[in-house]
């Protein structure tokens, strides 16, 4: 039973909302109503909540930022390094050149970023600038708009699917059910990074051209699309789970001797049921998706520079780690605070709508 | 050649044309002339032996003379690997580091049949690091491994008499009548379809050595095929690590002008990470750094390690290339406007400083080489944008190619892509690995229009620039080097001239000034490419190395020359 170390949320007898109540009436509430009331008592799953809206709506302020603070945009260039605020000339990265003497360089190293402005160059580079001169408070916007889109688009696709596909070999048994598992199966049976990889490179390469779909190797929708696909188990498996036990149910012997065909007794009776599973697995796979999307980025098989997200700009950063660590810290960060936001108000969330923890997701 | 990674090139039609050389001992029989210079040489550093070298190298492609193509392995090579003639080992600040000496021959060649006919004899007694004598004919079968290999060095002998049905079928190569030797005289007997000016230079090159003639045609790479110079390599693993010890059966002093090499074994740990690598040299682990300094610790390290650091400039061109047959850039205007929107000290900046920005295609090493003054491209955003606009392509889609995995060039790429769109294109950028990337651009079905490349020497004449990189006759369908099809009738039949210009006059004023006029050309009238630095290489050395003994050629330091303090 899971606390936050004041009080108990599974509030799920009559005797104890009457006691909680003060010997009030008692009125009937709904599982989700009774889920909210849970939650909302959960004031650190809430706060976490608040902290991840606020990275999103920060995210999503990203052209209202690039355009009238930092002035620059996400891919803007100026390895040159100089910028001119108030007619005084300040650096973002230091000058280097080579002159020759007698045939002899003599070198003064450069090109290397400067640090965080802060607010001393007038809102441009507060968070300095990267090796080409890009402002990357401005990326870090940016791409964390492509990291939610991602993660949260890709998470929702593969929700769905999983949903879908769990239903069905729920509902159907047999044949149908060994297919979809074998199916799950296959795509468990390979790490989600290694097959990520695998198939983010190869899209990224040609881009996807078949069945009249064409999306090029620069689109956001190649990494959404592989990391979709390769969760499907994750939250596919644990629900055809539950939609074998609920086949079961005397409910859905009613619903069928009523006369009920396949697809409502699916959509209209399974998933209902389901749904509060299904709410709590999409929470906490989100922060999957997003893990991983900076894990494939990273390695080159997500999004494609020169657009940012956070894991392409910890890539960009790692080569000049000893010098600017900053370049990967501030997108690092990000990171971890979106990702543990997220988990930690899943966790409230599964609290709140399956007190009795039966829904879990398994770390790829 | 290329620095990394390595470019599957074939040279198949590309150093077809020429004179007759050429170069200091042309026409005769130097050697002894040869010798008193390259003794003086090589004394400076002469005779320090010590016990264990201890480097840190970049990875290669190959181990093998016949396949690689790559700066790490030929400066592994130079001490290992000797052709029929060799560059001297000599620093270009003090000596004249472009001169052809002889190395297995006695002498830099006769030359007769108006430049068309070589002869060499072999020294006498000349053994492998196995121990098998080093024949005549090894030079033949040689050449002939190269084209069972297909290596990509194979374009170098294009020019051979008979070798033509080996280019139409390179791995079925059985002969070649246009070389012709005896083994019991020694000698080798080259005749060539043409004159060609930089014939010497192409025998200079690891392509050229002379291997077993039992040595099998696949790449050998534990061990490598036996050596003939002072050095062999006892072990490799590719991408980790080498061994290299004292040949056996070399003889000292045995080829004037050759180093017989101060480590009696040298010990190499090969990565490809800038900073592992430095670290290695700055705590002492290794003595000798062969990789760049990274660009961001530059810095840090030349102010604590300024005394072991040298920086040397490097024959070598950065440059981006921009395809003549695809719009936008068939448009003369477009390319000049790449050209005027490309900040090229900012370049140099982004390489850490480690360039010289340049508006010639030809570096300034060369004597063929003249500034082109005034300026011809000041960078200027608004005159670009204004001939984008004269050109009519505004709007129009550029996608840049460039290397993903190389920080510079990833860097550059997207540094270009970021103008193009600056100046009025609708700019994408690919960035592919290094691995293949000159292999997909090289190909006129990837249709790259514009992107990252570079060119670091292979031999040191104007030929392996202008005949390789920009004569439209040259233009492959694959394994292309050409990668812009830049094509001006009139400069290729120029560059032809030039390398059909009788051996006296092949480092004329009239020849240089003739060479150094195509630079201009192709730059200012046609903004054929778009040039922006010459490249810097450091080398990095640990304290217990002796300074003074770092001999670095035009494009390499050469391990048998150091010594310690």
């Amino acid at each position: 039973m899971a606390t936050t170390g004041q009080e108990e949320f599974t509030l799920d007898t009559a005797a104890e909302l009457a006691a909680k109540e003060g010997g009030a009436r008692i009125e009937g509430r709904s599982p989700w109503a009774l889920a909210a009331r849970r939650l909302r008592r959960n004031s650190v799953a809430l706060a976490f909540f608040g902290i991840f809206l606020l990275v999103v709506v920060c995210c999503l302020l990203a052209p209202v930022y690039s355009s009238h603070v930092s002035h620059l945009g996400e891919n803007e260039t100026n390895p040159g390094g100089v910028i001119v605020e108030n007619g005084k000339r300040i650096h973002v990265i230091s000058q280097g050149h080579t002159t020759i003497v007698n045939g002899v360089p003599n070198v003064v190293p450069g090109g290397v970023p400067i640090g965080p402005q802060w607010g001393a160059a007038g809102g441009q580079y507060v968070l300095g600038a990267d090796e080409l001169g890009r402002d990357v408070a401005t990326r870090l916007l940016y791409g964390g708009r492509n990291s939610l889109f991602v993660g949260v688009v890709s998470a929702a696709i593969c929700t769905v699917l999983s949903v879908v596909l769990a239903l069905v070999a729920g509902y159907f048994g047999g044949v149908v059910d060994w297919i979809i598992s074998r199916l799950f199966d296959l795509i468990w049976a390979f790490p989600v990074v290694l097959l990520g990889i695998a198939l983010g490179t190869a899209l990224t390469i040609n881009g996807f051209h078949h069945f009249g779909i064409n999306i090029s190797g620069q689109s956001l929708w190649i990494p959404t699309a592989v990391i979709s696909y390769v969760f499907i188990p994750y939250i596919g498996r644990p629900l055809r789970g539950q939609v074998l036990a609920l086949r079961q149910r005397e409910f859905i012997e009613a619903a069928t001797a009523q006369g009920a065909g396949a697809l409502r007794i699916m959509f209209s009776e399974l998933l209902p049921n389901i749904a509060s599973s299904v709410l709590v697995l999409f929470t906490l796979i989100v922060a999957n998706t997003i893990l991983t999307e900076a894990g494939l980025s990273f390695l080159g098989a997500g999004v494609q520079p020169p657009n940012p997200s956070w894991g392409t700009m910890i890539a960009e950063g790692q080569s000049m780690l000893a010098n600017d660590p900053w370049l990967s810290l501030f997108p690092g960060i990000a990171i971890a605070i979106t990702v543990l936001s997220l988990n930690v108000f899943g966790d409230g969330l599964r609290d709140a709508l399956d007190p009795r923890a039966r829904v879990r997701v398994e770390h790829a | 050649m290329k620095r990394k990674p390595g470019r599957s090139v074939a040279l198949a039609t590309v150093v077809a044309a020429g004179l007759a050389l050429v170069l200091s001992a042309c026409g005769g029989g130097g050697g002894g002339a040869a010798s008193t210079t390259t003794s003086a040489t090589t004394a400076a550093t002469a005779g320090k032996t010590f016990p264990v070298l201890k480097v840190v190298w970049g990875t290669t492609d190959y181990m093998d003379p016949g396949l690689s193509y790559r700066l790490e392995s030929w400066q592994l090579f130079q001490d290992i690997y000797l052709g029929l003639v060799m560059k001297a080992h000599v620093s270009c600040q003090t000596g004249d580091c472009t001169k052809i000496l002889p190395a297995l021959a006695t002498s830099t060649g006769t030359v007769t049949n108006g430049g068309k006919d070589f002869m060499f004899t072999l020294r006498k007694g000349l053994k492998y690091s196995n121990g098998m004598p080093i024949k005549a004919s090894d030079f033949k079968s040689s050449i002939i491994r190269d084209f069972r290999l297909n290596s990509p060095g194979i374009g170098f002998y294009s020019n051979i008499v008979g070798v033509d049905a080996c280019e139409k079928n390179p791995t079925k190569c059985s002969d070649i009548s246009g070389i012709v030797t005896n083994d019991k005289a020694g000698t080798i007997e080259i005749k060539l379809k043409q004159p060609e000016s930089d014939f010497l230079y192409v025998l200079s090159i690891p392509f050229s050595t002379l291997l077993p003639s039992s040595t099998p045609a696949k790449d050998t790479e534990n061990p490598p095929p036996p050596a003939n110079g002072p050095y062999y390599i006892a072990s490799y693993a590719p991408s980790k690590s080498f061994v290299i010890e004292r040949n056996p059966y070399w003889r000292k002093g045995e080829i004037p002008g050759m180093p017989d090499g101060n480590p009696d074994k040298v010990v190499g740990t090969m990565t490809d990470d800038l900073a592992q690598s430095a670290q290695l040299v700055a705590s002492g682990q290794d003595d000798y750094d062969e990789n760049l300094l990274p660009t961001d610790r530059l810095q840090y390290y030349k102010s604590k390690y300024g005394s072991q650091i040298r920086f040397y400039t490097t024959p070598s061109t950065y440059y981006f290339f921009m395809n003549w047959r695809l719009p936008p850039f068939k448009s003369v205007l477009a390319r000049k406007a790449v050209n005027y929107a490309i900040n090229r000290q900012a370049l140099v900046n982004l390489r850490g400083g480690l360039g010289v920005p340049t508006w010639n295609f030809l570096p300034p090493s060369y004597p063929q080489y003249k500034k082109i003054t005034p300026t011809p491209y000041p960078y200027d955003l608004a005159k670009a944008k204004k001939l984008v606009q004269q050109s009519g392509t505004a709007g129009e889609t550029v996608t840049v190619y460039t290397i993903g995995d190389v920080t510079f060039d990833k860097a550059a790429g997207e540094y270009l892509q970021g103008q193009l769109k600056k100046i009025g294109y609708n700019a994408k950028i690919r960035e592919l690995a290094g691995a293949n990337y000159f292999t997909i651009v090289g190909n006129q079905s990837t249709k790259a229009q514009i992107g990252f490349t570079d060119w670091f020497e292979d031999y040191p004449y104007p030929s392996d620039w202008f005949n390789i990189l920009q004569n439209g006759e040259n233009i492959t369908q694959t394994h292309n080097n050409n990668y812009g099809n830049v094509n001006v009738p009139a400069i290729n039949h120029e560059i032809d001239r030039l390398d059909h210009l009788p051996p006296s006059q092949a480092f004329s004023p009239q020849t240089n000034a003739a060479w150094a006029n195509i630079d201009r050309e192709l730059m200012v009238k046609y903004a054929s490419t778009a040039p922006y630095l010459n490249g810097i290489l450091t080398s990095f050395f640990s304290s217990r190395m002796n300074m003074s003994c770092d001999i670095f050629d035009d494009s390499q330091d050469d391990f048998a020359q150091f010594c310690l303090k």
